[in-house]
């Protein structure tokens, strides 16, 4: 009756029982809109560009051809005889000085928004920028996915989740239910861990491909095919893959937290620090890290000013990079290690509901 | 063949610098066994040790030859209503009482039918599809026995299953656990009142701070009762002729009167005759007003066993 596989099957009905919990706890609601956030800034972003592309795509569009045959020294009225009448058009002038009236039209080539600035009727300045650069917002998507998701997100997250698979039904007094049940202590440990994976995987890594889905969602639609063409579709698995190794992998380290401490910052506490200064660490030390692996999957490096500082910069700077296979085997090996951790504590776990 | 025994050997349980039980070594065979001591004595302690749901210092249990380390065995076999009054949030009392029978193995449908079968058995069938959280206390001290018998258990472990139960559903409650003493199984229950099991248990044990200060069958422990004097107060006009009456008697140890002179504090060591000798007196003409066991509750007993008597 009692052999391997009833234990398998034990783990998921365990996982099934506590699945619900997980997902409808009031508990976790910060951790959506910690995982869905992101998106609403690239949602916010794609309507803006949306919205210009329309109102301006309305007026004639100017060909790419007239509005570079635009050069600095013409006058307004060489400039409208080449490129026609622009989309926003603006004459200023202070009232203080005696300057010369300035002008500043605006045109629109489809993709490209060119603006012009005149002063007494001439061209001094004109600047070309996209109306959106696919090739920043895959940089500024990279960098929210590796400081805002993998450091903040899913860190905070894999916390609230897998602290309380433990600890919080210890404080509702409702953990010995469990272990008054005919399971082995690492099969509820199993069964739960499970729970909150599942939970994590589809809250962050569903998440995250939301968002990267918001990023590409206003570019032109040439270039995504062009990046679809190109590959795109392993940077989204690449992504998808580092968020759901990184709940894996926090998730165990939080998991065994809860079992050992009752104050959640603490472990939080010393995991940041831990993580911040993998990149000083000797060697060894350095593959005893989650943050480590997961960057090491990350398909884009996530962008770094030349003015940062260079403290934040050995901070936030992954330590050299691994292959994806060491670093996704390396990741399983810190999770496997710390499960095991965990099971050690969970046979020794007692129902201690009173000082709390 | 496994010893159909409950054994303690020298089992202790500390938390931190905090006492729960010291050197307990028992032999708790089948039927119905309460385990009786005031608040902090150790009991819920004594229970959890058990149940494996805390793991002893020192010591070594077994519950019918299996460790409670092995809660994959253990619980298989063995039921435990504990005192903590949680449910988890937003089970109804079915889903409380059925959600962990799967884990036994058993499909969803044998687990729907022993659910209901143990919902039935606590009369609590009406009740099934509403939330715990939304019952009487005496609603979820019953929906915690119906869990812990659901799954038919061997050993059933009860931490204070009489607290806050009406007459009719206690009368019931008992009646329950007769069964499964008769049918050869184990009924470990709690009570901080002796006089609330001590009819309907096979075997008492009393603890005190931790310690095991008596333990046997039911008539042993109302034996040392009966040897150690109860105190009786009288209200009555005729105190001073009274108390020379009762001084005569053989069993009647001590008498204090009060200052009044219309009462007295009387020291016996058998009820039954202190109450014959008050009827007699009474018969004769004496008036008494009022009489009272000034000891009618189980401390006096424990100050007795644990004091060495007065
Ligand atoms: N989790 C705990 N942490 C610290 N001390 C504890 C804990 N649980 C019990 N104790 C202490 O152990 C002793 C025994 O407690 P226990 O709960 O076993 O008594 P009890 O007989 O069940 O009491 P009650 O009748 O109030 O339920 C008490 O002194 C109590 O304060
Ligand atoms: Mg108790």
């Amino acid at each position: 009756m009692i052999n391997n596989s009833f234990r398998l099957r034990q783990v998921w009905m365990i996982a099934r029982l506590q699945l619900r919990r997980v997902f409808f706890a009031r508990r976790s609601l910060w951790v959506y809109l910690l995982a869905f956030f992101p998106a609403i800034i690239f949602i916010g972003h794609g309507i803006e560009v949306k919205i210009k592309r329309e109102r301006w795509g309305g007026h004639a569009v100017t060909t790419p051809a007239k509005l570079d045959s635009v050069r600095e020294g013409d006058t307004e009225e060489e400039v409208i005889a080449k490129a026609g009448t622009p989309i926003t058009d603006q004459r200023f002038r202070r009232r203080d000085e005696e300057e010369p009236e300035r002008r500043y039209m605006r045109y629109y080539d489809g993709t490209r928004q060119v603006n012009l600035w005149f002063r007494s009727g001439l061209l001094v300045q004109k600047s070309t920028s996209n109306l959106i650069d696919f090739e920043e917002d895959r940089q500024v998507y990279a960098g929210v996915f590796q400081y805002f998701y993998l450091r903040l997100a899913i860190f905070f997250g894999c916390l609230g989740i897998f602290m309380n698979l433990f600890r919080g039904e210890m404080m509702d007094k409702t953990l010995h239910f469990w272990m008054l049940t005919p399971v082995r202590r690492e099969v509820l440990l199993a069964g739960k861990y499970l729970a909150g994976l599942i939970a994590a995987v589809v809250i962050f890594t569903g998440g995250a491909l939301f968002c990267f889905a918001a990023m590409l969602w206003p570019q032109e639609t040439a270039e995504v095919q062009a990046f679809w063409r190109d590959g795109g579709a392993s940077h989204a698995f690449w992504y998808a893959a580092a968020a759901a190794l990184a709940s894996l992998g926090y998730g165990s380290v939080f998991l065994a937290a809860g079992l050992l401490v009752r104050n959640p910052i603490i472990p939080a506490a010393v995991l940041l620090l831990w993580e911040g200064i993998n990149g000083f660490l000797p060697a060894v030390l350095q593959k005893l890290s989650v943050l480590y692996y997961v960057q090491s999957l990350c398909p884009v490096p996530a962008p770094m000013d030349s003015d940062t500082p260079a403290l934040a910069r050995m901070l936030l700077a992954p330590a050299e990079p691994a292959p994806a296979a060491t670093a996704v085997l390396g990741l399983l090996a810190v999770t496997a290690l710390v499960l095991w951790f965990a099971s050690r504590a969970v046979t020794r776990l007692e129902i201690n509901y009173s000082t709390d | 063949m496994i010893t159909p025994e409950i054994r303690l050997d020298e089992v202790s349980k500390f938390y931190g610098e905090v006492l729960g039980v010291n050197r307990v070594t028992l032999r708790i065979p089948p039927g119905i066994t309460s385990l009786v001591g005031p608040n902090g004595s150790g009991k819920t302690t004594l229970m959890n040790l058990i149940t494996g749901l805390v793991h002893p210092d020192r010591g070594t249990i077994e519950v019918r030859g299996i460790s409670p380390r092995n809660p994959e065995q253990l619980m298989r076999f063995t039921g435990y209503a504990t005192q903590y009054d949680a449910a988890p949030r937003g089970a109804t009392g079915y889903e409380f009482v059925s959600a962990g029978l799967l884990l036994y193995g058993y499909s969803s449908e044998e687990a729907r039918r022993m659910a209901w079968k143990a919902l039935e058995r606590v009369s609590l069938t009406d009740a099934a599809n509403r939330k715990v959280a939304a019952y009487s206390k005496g609603m979820r001290q019953r929906v915690r026995l119906a869990q812990a018998i659901a799954h038919d258990p061997e050993v059933l472990v009860l931490d204070e299953p009489l607290n806050g139960l009406d007459p009719l559903v206690r009368a019931e409650t008992i009646a329950l656990f007769r069964e499964f003493a008769n049918r050869g199984r184990h009924v470990v229950l709690s009570s901080h009142v002796l006089q609330e099991v001590d009819v309907i248990s096979d075997q008492v044990i009393l603890i005190a701070n931790g310690m095991i200060i008596a333990e046997g069958q039911i008539r042993g422990v109302r034996d040392e009762m009966h040897e150690h004097p109860s105190q009786f107060l009288i209200r009555c006009r005729d105190a001073s002729r009274i108390a020379s009456i009762l001084f005569e008697m053989d069993h009647v140890t001590e008498i204090k009167l009060h200052e009044d002179r219309l009462g007295m504090l009387v020291w016996t060591r058998s009820r039954q005759e202190f109450s014959r000798a008050l009827t007699r007196i009474a018969g004769n003409g004496s008036p008494i007003d009022s009489v009272m066991a000034a000891d009618e509750n189980v401390d006096a007993l424990y100050e007795y066993l644990i004091g060495g008597g007065r």
